[in-house]
C-alpha cells in the first residue's frame, strides 16, 4: 500500500512537473515537485523505506532530463541525507522546520545544478539571470512547500488507516 | 563518497548519456504525459471553441449594430481572427506549408512533454525508432531550428534544445558569410562563438545553418543578432543570438529525416 502511494504521488508530479507546468506562465519558476517529496520522506519515513525508492526517482529524473546522468540521483540522495541528519537535532513536526525545509532543499538542488551547468563555460550573465530564477524557486517553495509536506502526510496516514481499518475486518 | 559523486558527475558532465536507461524510464512514463498532454490540448481546443462561440455570438451581435456602426464591426472582427481556435490552425497550416516548401524528407511529431529542471532544455516527442527516426537527426518548425535527437526509444524521441548549454550549431552571418558557433545558454538565448573581431557583424543581422556540422541543412534560420561585445582582448567577439523559435510554446515539430551525414568513421581510420 505504501509503496502503490509512492509510485501514483511520484508520477503524478512527475507527469505534472513535464506536461502541465510549461503550459502555464504564472509556474515558469516553479521549483522541483519531487523535492517536497524527497523531505517528506525524509522527516516522516524510515531510511530503509525511503532510500531504495530515492534512487529510482533519481534515476527516472535523470533519464527523463537532458543534464548529465547521475545529476537527480545525486540531488535527491544527498537532500535524503541531509534530512535524516537534520531531524536528529530537530523535531520533524515542528512547524518552522517545515516552513524552511522545502525552500532549503530547492536551494540545495539549484547549487548542484548550477555547478553542474558552470562545468560547461563559465558565464557573466548566467548568474545574474540564474539569480533571478532561484530566487523565485525559493520564494515558491517558501510559499507552498509546507502545504505538500503536510498533504503528503495526511493522505499517507488517511490510507494507512484505511490499511489497518481493512485488515481488521477481515480478521474479524 | 562525496569525492567520487563529484568525479562521476564531472565524466558525466563533459558528453550526454543515459546508458540505455532512457528507453526504460520512457516505456513507463510517456504514455501518461502524451495522454495527459492530448487531454491539455484537447481541453485547450474546448476552451478555444468556447471562446470562438462566443467571438461568434459576439459577432453576431455586431453585425447587427454594425449597420450603423460599419468600424466597430471591422475591429470586432479582428478580435475573432486571434481566438485560440484560429492561432492552432494556423500554427498546423504555417507548419503544412514549410513542410512543403523543404526539400528533404520530413516527419512531423507533437510534443509530449519537456524537460523537467529549468536550467536543461530537452523535450520529448511521440515519434521513434518505429517511425525511422535515428539519432543526431535535426528537428526544425517553419520558424528556424530547433534541436537535434540525442536519444530515441521505439515510439519517443528525446531532442536536445538549440539553448541548451551542451547544444552546438555550426552557423554563419547570413549577410556577411561570417562562421561562428551556436552555443545554447540555457536562459533562452545563444551564444555565438568563435566570430572574429574583424568581422563586421551587427545587431539584427540573421543568422543561418552552415550545414558544415553535418547535421543541420544549410540555410536555415537559427536567429538573429541582439548583442556584439568586443572586449579590449582577445581575437573574437561575442555576439548573443536570440533564436526564431519559441521554445516556450513548441507543440508540433519536423524531423529531417534525409539531412547531410559526414562519414566521421572514415575521416578516423585516415
Amino acid at each position: 500500500m505504501t509503496y502503490c502511494f509512492y509510485i501514483c504521488v511520484c508520477l503524478c508530479l512527475v507527469i505534472f512537473q513535464t506536461t502541465i507546468i510549461p503550459h502555464i506562465a504564472l509556474f515558469n519558476n516553479f521549483y522541483d515537485l519531487l523535492i517536497p517529496f524527497i523531505i517528506y520522506l525524509g522527516l516522516f519515513r524510515p531510511a530503509r523505506e525511503g532510500i531504495l525508492f530515492i534512487l529510482v526517482l533519481g534515476f527516472i529524473m535523470d533519464s527523463l532530463s537532458g543534464g548529465p546522468f547521475g545529476l537527480y540521483l545525486t540531488t535527491y540522495f544527498w537532500l535524503f541525507i541531509v534530512v535524516k541528519i537534520v531531524i536528529k537535532y530537530l523535531h520533524a513536526c515542528n512547524n518552522i522546520l517545515l516552513l524552511f525545509i522545502v525552500a532549503a532543499g530547492v536551494l540545495m538542488e539549484n547549487i548542484i545544478f548550477i555547478a553542474s551547468v558552470s562545468m560547461f563555460g563559465p558565464d557573466s550573465r548566467f548568474l545574474a539571470i540564474t539569480m533571478r530564477a532561484v530566487i523565485f524557486q525559493i520564494l515558491w517553495a517558501g510559499c507552498t512547500g509546507f502545504f505538500f509536506i503536510t498533504f503528503f502526510n495526511h493522505i499517507h496516514k488517511k490510507l494507512e488507516k484505511f490499511s489497518i481499518f481493512r485488515s481488521g475486518t477481515k480478521i474479524t | 563518497m562525496i569525492v567520487v559523486n563529484i568525479i562521476i558527475l564531472s565524466v558525466n558532465s563533459s558528453r550526454y548519456s543515459s546508458y540505455g536507461s532512457w528507453r526504460i524510464a520512457i516505456f513507463f512514463i510517456a504514455p501518461f504525459q502524451k495522454t495527459v498532454t492530448q487531454s491539455v490540448q484537447f481541453l485547450k481546443n474546448i476552451w478555444g471553441h468556447y471562446f470562438f462561440m462566443v467571438s461568434v455570438a459576439q459577432e453576431n451581435d455586431n453585425i447587427k449594430k454594425a449597420i450603423n456602426q460599419p468600424i466597430d464591426k471591422n475591429n470586432k472582427n479582428r478580435e475573432v481572427e486571434f481566438t485560440p481556435e484560429r492561432l492552432s490552425n494556423f500554427r498546423l497550416r504555417n507548419l503544412l506549408n514549410f513542410r512543403e516548401t523543404m526539400t528533404n524528407q520530413v516527419l512531423v511529431a507533437e510534443v509530449i512533454s519537456q524537460d523537467p529542471s529549468p536550467w536543461f532544455k530537452t523535450i520529448i516527442i511521440d515519434k521513434g525508432k518505429s517511425d525511422g527516426v535515428e539519432k543526431g537527426l535535426p528537428v526544425v518548425v517553419p520558424e528556424g531550428i530547433a534541436g537535434q535527437i540525442i536519444d530515441i526509444s521505439y515510439n519517443y524521441s528525446k531532442v536536445l534544445l538549440i539553448i541548451d548549454p551542451n547544444s552546438a550549431v555550426d552557423a554563419l552571418v547570413q549577410r556577411t558569410r561570417d562562421r561562428g558557433l551556436i552555443k545554447g545558454e540555457s536562459y533562452g538565448r545563444c551564444l555565438s562563438k568563435y566570430v572574429l573581431r574583424k568581422h563586421d557583424v551587427k545587431v539584427g543581422d540573421t543568422v543561418v545553418s552552415s550545414g558544415l556540422d553535418g547535421v543541420f541543412p544549410k540555410g536555415l534560420r537559427v536567429g538573429y543578432v541582439t548583442e556584439i561585445v568586443k572586449r579590449n582582448s582577445g581575437i573574437f567577439q561575442e555576439v548573443t543570438v536570440m533564436p526564431y523559435v519559441d521554445f516556450e510554446k513548441l507543440e508540433e515539430v519536423l524531423i529531417v529525416l534525409d539531412s547531410p551525414k559526414h562519414d566521421f568513421d572514415f575521416v578516423s581510420e585516415q
